[in-house]
């Protein structure tokens, strides 16, 4: 059976896709899914870096479609999951170098092995966005909850529908729990009216985002890390599973802290 | 004074209406205009009176147009085809065919001619960012307008959902047109050549309400 090809997008840039798409890809690989994700962000490569997988490559997307190697060669093995691979993007090239007759050959061979195909979209909705949309049959939408990323998030939704993607899944990211309650922030019933998609995940905004990031190591695999545990909810779901979501009260103040790190919670 | 009042074809339609000086009035026109040489038939009197009339002007100025394609002007006569096939006779006695007919048509009749009887469509699911529903006559969305999302319509617009977008009714310049949704908090309404915005920091959530033209302005009111 031909694997599951999931875009993530966004339309806006700088929401979270890539931290999104090494996550989801982690905790898919994690439940002993064959997992590759691409990273068709051709010209702004992330998702090596992110994985931590920056200086293992040698071929790349581009490679692989124009044929230079085959597409074996290309994909990258993550360095704690043997059934993790990575296809990264070329960095000295732009968008137009990939057809999307070649990124159709090179999906179509890659979802024949793998169980899922994760394909991290590059923000903007040009040519590159294009070609990633195009391929994938189930689409997911990072936004954040802000009027701008939900506007492009919103328009994204209609460019799916026109490639006859029509029930994409909404992962919200970096909800600040407290400024929702100052009613700062959108909250998630606000987005909801707008978008009105299926809800995949919430994503508390989290420091150790930033800190995985920088190391390499995907927040999924981090047991401490609140966002991490968003991210588990979420492959879970992804997986069909019904997972309730899991409360985005405010932090506790000082002294709960204090009580949470003395009962080791 | 006589060619004063036909500077103009209008000028010719009113020549029923001189009926006191018949001796002009019993005459036809020939005018070579930029498309080419144009023969007006007035709007009044019998086809067939002006058939005999132009029998006679012809015989008069026999040779005068002979070998010529000429256009001819109805107004808003229509003709059968056996009165098409009479006329084309008389003139193809004095060597003339007829090119086409009503030249000035397209050019005079097309604004209104357009409005056709209204015809709803009716758009199901919402209406997002960056798209744009353009019709000519009524328009029913069901579903929402969300912002960045436009709704371009001749006649009515009506919302059953949330109109947070743009909506343009009367787009062809119908003052009558309406807007109606059951939620109302439009980025920008506009109803035929008048714009307006929401005024600032109002609320979504105030039941169905109706936009139409008042004066000079676009009022909301509650349906």
């Amino acid at each position: 059976m031909a694997g599951r090809v999931i875009v993530v997008t966004s339309g806006k840039g700088g929401v979270g896709k890539t931290t999104t798409v090494a996550n989801i890809g982690t905790g898919l690989a994690l439940r002993k899914k064959k997992v590759v994700m691409i990273d068709a962000d051709i010209g702004l490569r992330n998702l090596d870096v992110v994985m931590g997988l920056e200086n293992r490559i040698v071929f790349d997307i581009i490679d692989a479609a124009e044929k230079v190697c085959r597409l074996r060669q290309a994909l990258i093995k993550d360095k704690r999951f043997d059934n993790l691979f990575l296809l990264p993007a070329a960095q000295t090239r732009n968008k137009d170098a990939i057809s999307l007759k070649q990124m159709k050959e090179l999906v179509d061979e890659l979802k024949a092995e793998f169980d899922y195909v994760i394909i991290d979209c590059p923000a903007g909705i040009e040519h590159g966005f294009d070609n990633a949309i195009s391929v994938a049959t189930e689409a997911i939408i990072v936004t954040n909850p802000e009027v701008s990323a939900v506007r492009d998030a919103d328009r994204i939704i209609g460019l799916l529908q026109a490639k006859e993607i029509y029930e994409p899944m909404l992962v919200l990211n970096r909800l600040r729990p407290d400024m929702i309650k100052n009613g700062d922030m959108m909250d998630v019933d606000d987005i909801n009216d707008i978008l009105a998609i299926n809800l995949l995940g919430i994503i508390p905004d989290d420091e150790e985002i930033i800190i995985s990031t920088n190391k390499g190591e995907p927040a999924i695999l981090n047991h401490h890390s609140k966002a991490g545990e968003a991210f588990r909810n979420i492959v879970a779901r992804i997986e069909g599973e019904s997972v309730p979501f899991m409360s985005i009260n405010a932090e506790p103040g000082i002294f709960g802290r204090f009580w949470k790190m003395l009962s080791g919670k | 004074m006589w060619n004063k009042k036909l500077k103009s074809p209008e000028g010719v339609f009113k020549m029923g209406s001189l009926a006191t000086k018949p001796l002009y009035s019993e005459r036809l026109v020939f005018k070579g205009l930029k498309q080419g040489l144009t023969l007006f038939i007035p709007e009044k009197k019998p086809f067939s009176h002006w058939l005999l009339v132009l029998n006679d002007q012809l015989k008069q100025a026999r040779g005068f147009f002979k070998g010529g394609t000429i256009f001819v002007e109805l107004g808003e006569r229509k003709l059968s085809s056996n009165e098409r096939e009479e006329l084309s006779k008389v003139l193809a006695n004095y060597g003339m065919t007829i090119k086409s007919f009503n030249p000035f048509e397209k050019r005079r009749f097309s604004s209104w001619r357009k409005e056709k009887p209204s015809q709803v469509m009716l758009v199901k699911g919402t209406v997002r960012n960056g798209q744009r529903v353009e019709h000519d006559g009524d328009l029913v969305i069901k579903g929402d307008i969300n912002p960045g999302g436009e709704v371009v319509a001749s006649g009515d617009i009506i919302v059953l959902g949330v109109l947070r977008g743009m909506a343009h009714a009367g787009a062809r310049g119908n003052l009558q047109a309406e807007i109606i949704a059951f939620t109302l908090s439009p980025v920008q309404l506009r109803i035929a050549h008048i714009f307006s915005r929401a005024p600032e920091g109002k609320k979504e959530g105030e039941g169905p309400e109706i936009a139409r033209i008042k004066g000079e302005k676009i009022v909301v009111e509650k349906l």
